[in-house]
């Protein structure tokens, strides 16, 4: 059956007018109307949103006062693309139905419809916009978006005209096996739908990728420098020589030159030959008239480096010879050089230029001691940067796992299911927990008394305390449970269950006036004004309290029959939505809240993390555990082992391999997280790596970035390592 | 017995077992041969019917007092429920679970007397040697072996055989059933056994249930299945069903 009406739909594609026209004014009407409801709609709200869409950065872009101003232009764009589109639907039409007849053709004619419509768009795209739109209207507009969003807005348009057409022509849909129609395939309108998302994103991101080869020289010169830093990552000592050959000028008869330095045999020495002469001169007609040539040699200094010949003048301030500038030399292997030099012009003022001067000639050497090298200050500031980040990451993991372990098994539902309570049972259960928790904060205020308060053993009451409030709170739980059961249980089968029952509702009355009051505060505060809600916020804080109690009572008469709660269920809802809303959160919102709280470093960085940690282990460990093998703990059951029993023998050798793994897992992303985490004040590398960024040292970022990259590529291959071996 | 979604597995299904005996549950896959023998000891909750052990009403016993009640009913699987990455002297120690306190399992901890029964029993189902493998390095019929020794930690006074040799070769089956009957035999341990073929049920029971969607259709010693005719049988079995391996 099916298939005969399918080979008459192909023979005979002809739709359905009515339903195409209503679609043409209203998308999605003719296939709402042909009784595919949800296809109507769906494709209704998907033109209308991407139409708003696609307005709204286009006017976004363009900045326009009026946005109906915008919608208009908009809309004149759509319609020409639309005629473009028909234009071009029509020509394929008469080619398929006079020339190409060939069914192949349907297909193969469509993709050229399409490649055509593009071309057009890219080649004379301005010219079709000027044709519906002013120059002024351009010239305010983001031509890209608009043309190409708007052909994509179009063909969206004359798809699902198209589709009303075929949909509403429903005597030739193919059936399904169960008798249903089966409506054609809508790959057409999501492909559409996807380019003209494609197209939006291309703009609001501002891809621009000539700018992107244009500027590249912008980043090349600094990329060397991020690429290879260890220049900047070692340090070296400086050994600095100095040796002077004093040189008098002029040559007189009354004073002595001075004599030539001799040839010394350990350190470095300088000579220079003759040691008087005429300094270089300038006269007043221009040009430079040289000084005396003097011969200098020197010897014992560090081969192959080089050496600095500079002046002082005859009160001793060094000075850069006019004209010459600054003289370096390289040394030979022999630790020797000679070279040839004349006096410079000294600066010195006329009136005491007078008679012989006598000036220095100085030899500097700053030998670097290339194996002398040390860490430089940055590089030993990254290595301990980095050294945080691995700990920061370590620690996150470690109270993680210590927190997230035995939360997954609350979080497990093939574990938690089973838990069925009664209403007698679950009122001594909250009260006992309660009393139980409270009980063990007095414990801890007591021990936290006798010791010197928190200040004074931080570690010893933090401990005392999570052990009393833990402690007494489970025992609370059990005593209370027992005991509640006891008691209720005196008022008769059903005296019992109605008794619980309203004790449970008066105990939800007190989260439910609370909600009231957060409505009140929350939401009423909004609408009225803070000190108008102030008045009566009691009043909406026991309307919550009497609807969170009557709640209760309604879902356990319901329950009646079976006096069973599925304690189990409820525990596991909520622990799995607090898990999901505290693993939707990344890790750097919460460093920055940690920062304010506990102050910048690391310690803000380890809180952070550990809370987004404790939330997806809890989350990836409950999995584990509800893919284990039932059997072995249908077995134990069996056998009649408790709960804590199951859990030791049958669940945790089952997901010690994907806990371990997973674990492991999560070491590595906090490590890598933890590198980030120093940018909004969690400690870590991050810190210093953000400082150097503004600081504009590149040097020092490239050796963050190296270092970063080197401890994450090792962690990487270590943690798949370890987890291959596990699975 | 109703599964929540409505189903209804079992329906007034009465039978009693008496001490020491050895009972066949036949039927086809569906026909509730597993579900019959949880709800003995509760594994499944029946929605409605009475459970009596040894005079006593355990339909309704609270999750404590049922503990004591499983601890001396063993149970047999056809995947045999080991913990496969758990050595075989752990899994068959789980099966003293019942006896041992609660809070030893955070310390993994079992008394001397204990790993000494567990290597009796080891040595009662003749793999004495494998205790300290992984269970998962087993062959299949040593794998159910070791489920019958867990069970044997119980000191049973019955087990209940979920179709203990559905995944075993028909050789090892024989070798399964062998220890079945050995501990009926010489330990008076009451048996209650699912099984497909029949002639492992003409071999081993001495009483069979027959059960089709949930009923009881069938009720006999061994002779009585010796002597069934062909009709009775497709009654059992639906219309499909050819004797297999029979006389």
């Amino acid at each position: 059956m099916a298939e005969t009406k399918n080979t008459q739909l192909t023979e005979n594609p002809r739709g359905s007018l009515l339903h195409a026209v209503l679609s043409l004014i209203v998308p999605g009407l003719g296939q709402f109307v042909a009784g595919a409801r949800s296809r109507g709609i769906s494709l209704l709200l998907t033109v209308l949103t991407l139409f708003g869409l696609s307005m709204w950065t286009v006017a976004q872009r363009a900045r326009f006062p009026e946005y109906a101003m915008a919608t208009s232009v908009y809309f004149r764009i759509v319609l020409a693309c639309a005629a473009l589109l028909l234009f071009l639907l029509a020509i394929r039409h008469l080619l398929t139905r006079f020339v190409l007849k060939d069914p192949l053709a349907e297909t193969f004619t469509m993709y050229g419809v399409v490649i055509v419509f593009f071309v057009l768009m890219v080649w004379v795209g301005d010219d079709i916009l000027a044709t519906v739109v002013s120059a002024e209207q351009l010239s305010q507009i983001h031509a890209g978006t608009a043309l190409y969003s708007g052909g994509a807005l179009a063909a969206l348009w004359l798809w699902q005209v198209g589709d009303a057409a075929r949909v509403g022509n429903t005597k030739q849909l193919p059936l399904n096996r169960d008798g249903s129609k089966r409506f054609p395939t809508m790959a057409g309108a999501i492909v559409i739908a996807c380019l003209l998302v494609f197209a939006l994103g291309y703009n609001l991101t501002g891809v621009d990728m000539p700018k992107a080869i244009r500027e590249y020289q912008d980043v090349g010169i600094l990329l060397p420098r991020i690429l290879w830093p260890w220049r900047a990552a070692f340090a070296y000592d400086q050994e600095v020589f100095e040796v002077v050959q004093r040189i008098q000028a002029p040559c007189t008869d009354e004073a002595a030159a001075p004599p030539s330095n001799p040839v010394l045999d350990d350190d470095p020495w300088v000579s220079a030959t003759p040691t008087c002469g005429e300094l270089s001169s300038r006269p007043v007609t221009g040009g430079l008239i040289l000084g005396t040539e003097l011969t200098i040699t020197g010897g014992n200094f560090v081969p192959g480096q080089e050496v600095l010949i500079r002046w002082a003048n005859p009160i001793g301030n060094p000075f850069t010879p006019r004209g010459m500038g600054e003289t370096t030399i390289i040394i030979d292997e022999n630790g020797e050089f000679e070279t040839k030099l004349n006096i410079p012009d000294a600066v010195i003022s006329p009136e005491t230029a007078t008679g012989a001067q006598v000036h220095s000639l100085i030899i500097r050497q700053e030998s670097v001691q290339v194996f002398g090298g040390r860490l430089s200050n940055e590089m030993q500031l990254a290595l301990i940067g980095l050294l945080e980040t691995i700990m920061i990451g370590l620690m996150a993991t470690f109270f993680g796992i210590v927190a997230a372990f035995p939360l997954s098994f609350l979080a497990a539902k093939n574990l938690m299911a089973p838990i069925m309570s009664a209403p007698e049972r679950i009122v001594g259960n909250v009260l006992g927990l309660l009393a139980g928790g409270w009980a063990g904060l007095q414990v801890t205020d007591f021990v936290s008394d006798r010791l010197g308060g928190l200040d004074q053993a931080p570690v010893q009451i933090f401990l005392v305390g999570m052990i009393a409030v833990l402690g007494l709170g489970y025992l609370g739980l059990q005593l209370g449970g027992r005991l509640s059961e006891a008691l209720l249980s005196r008022l008769g089968k059903d005296g019992g269950y109605w008794a619980a029952a309203g004790l449970l509702a008066a105990l939800a009355g007190f989260p439910g006036y609370q909600m009231g009051l957060g409505f009140s505060r929350g939401v009423r505060a909004i609408v009225l004004g803070a000190e108008v809600a102030a008045i009566n916020e009691e009043f909406y804080g026991w309307i919550g309290a009497v609807l969170a109690a009557a709640i209760t009572l309604l879902y356990l008469y319901r329950k009646r029959s079976t006096r069973r709660v599925p304690i189990g269920l409820m525990l596991y809802a909520v622990i799995r939505t607090i898990l999901n809303v505290v693993r939707s959160v990344e890790a750097l919102i919460y460093a920055i809240i940690a920062a304010i709280w506990v102050g910048l470093g690391p310690f803000a960085g380890t809180l952070a993390l550990t809370l987004h940690t404790i939330a997806s282990l809890a989350k990836l460990y409950s999995e584990a555990i509800e893919s284990i093998d039932p059997g072995p703990l249908e077995a134990l059951d069996a056998v009649g082992a408790n709960r804590l029993q199951s859990i030791v023998y049958a669940v945790v050798p089952q997901i010690l391999p994907p806990v371990i793994s997973f674990t492991v897992y999560r070491w590595d992303i906090n490590v890598r997280m933890s590198t980030l985490l120093g940018f909004v004040g969690g400690g870590g590398i991050g810190f210093i790596l953000l400082q150097w960024i503004r600081l504009y040292q590149y040097e020092a970022v490239g050796i963050a970035v190296w270092l970063i990259a080197i401890t994450v590529a090792l962690l990487d291959y270590v943690s798949s390592e370890i987890r291959e071996r596990f699975v | 017995m109703v599964y929540p979604d409505g189903t209804v597995a079992l329906r007034d299904v009465s039978f009693e077992v008496k001490d020491g005996e050895f009972l066949g549950v036949i039927g086809l896959s569906g026909s509730g041969k597993s579900t019959l023998l949880r709800c003995i000891n509760r594994l499944l909750e029946p929605t409605s019917g009475r459970i009596i052990w040894n005079g006593k009403d355990i339909t309704h016993l609270p999750q404590g007092e049922l503990r004591t009640v499983r601890r001396e009913i063993g149970m047999v699987f056809q995947q045999f429920n080991l913990v496969k990455r758990s050595s075989v002297l752990t899994n068959v120690l789980s099966g003293r679970l019942g006896y041992t306190p609660p809070s030893w399992a955070l310390a993994n901890r079992f008394s001397r007397q204990d790993r000494q029964m567990a290597v009796r029993a080891l040595e009662r189902v003749g793999i004495p040697e494998k205790a300290h493998n992984r269970a998962d390095e087993l062959s299949g019929g040593q794998q159910q072996r070791v489920g019958i020794a867990r069970a044997l930690m119980q000191e049973p006074k019955m087990i209940l055989a979920d179709e203990p040799v559905a995944s075993l070769d028909p050789v090892l089956a024989h070798s399964i059933l062998g220890y079945l009957e050995k501990l009926n035999t010489e330990d008076n341990i009451t048996v209650l056994c699912s099984l497909h073929y029949l002639d492992l049920v003409q071999r081993y029971c001495e009483r069979v249930i027959g059960l089709r969607d949930g009923k009881v259709v069938f009720e006999g010693s061994k002779d009585d299945i010796a002597k069934m005719s062909d009709e009775r049988f497709r009654e059992i079995y639906g219309e499909d069903a050819v004797r297999m391996g029979g006389q």
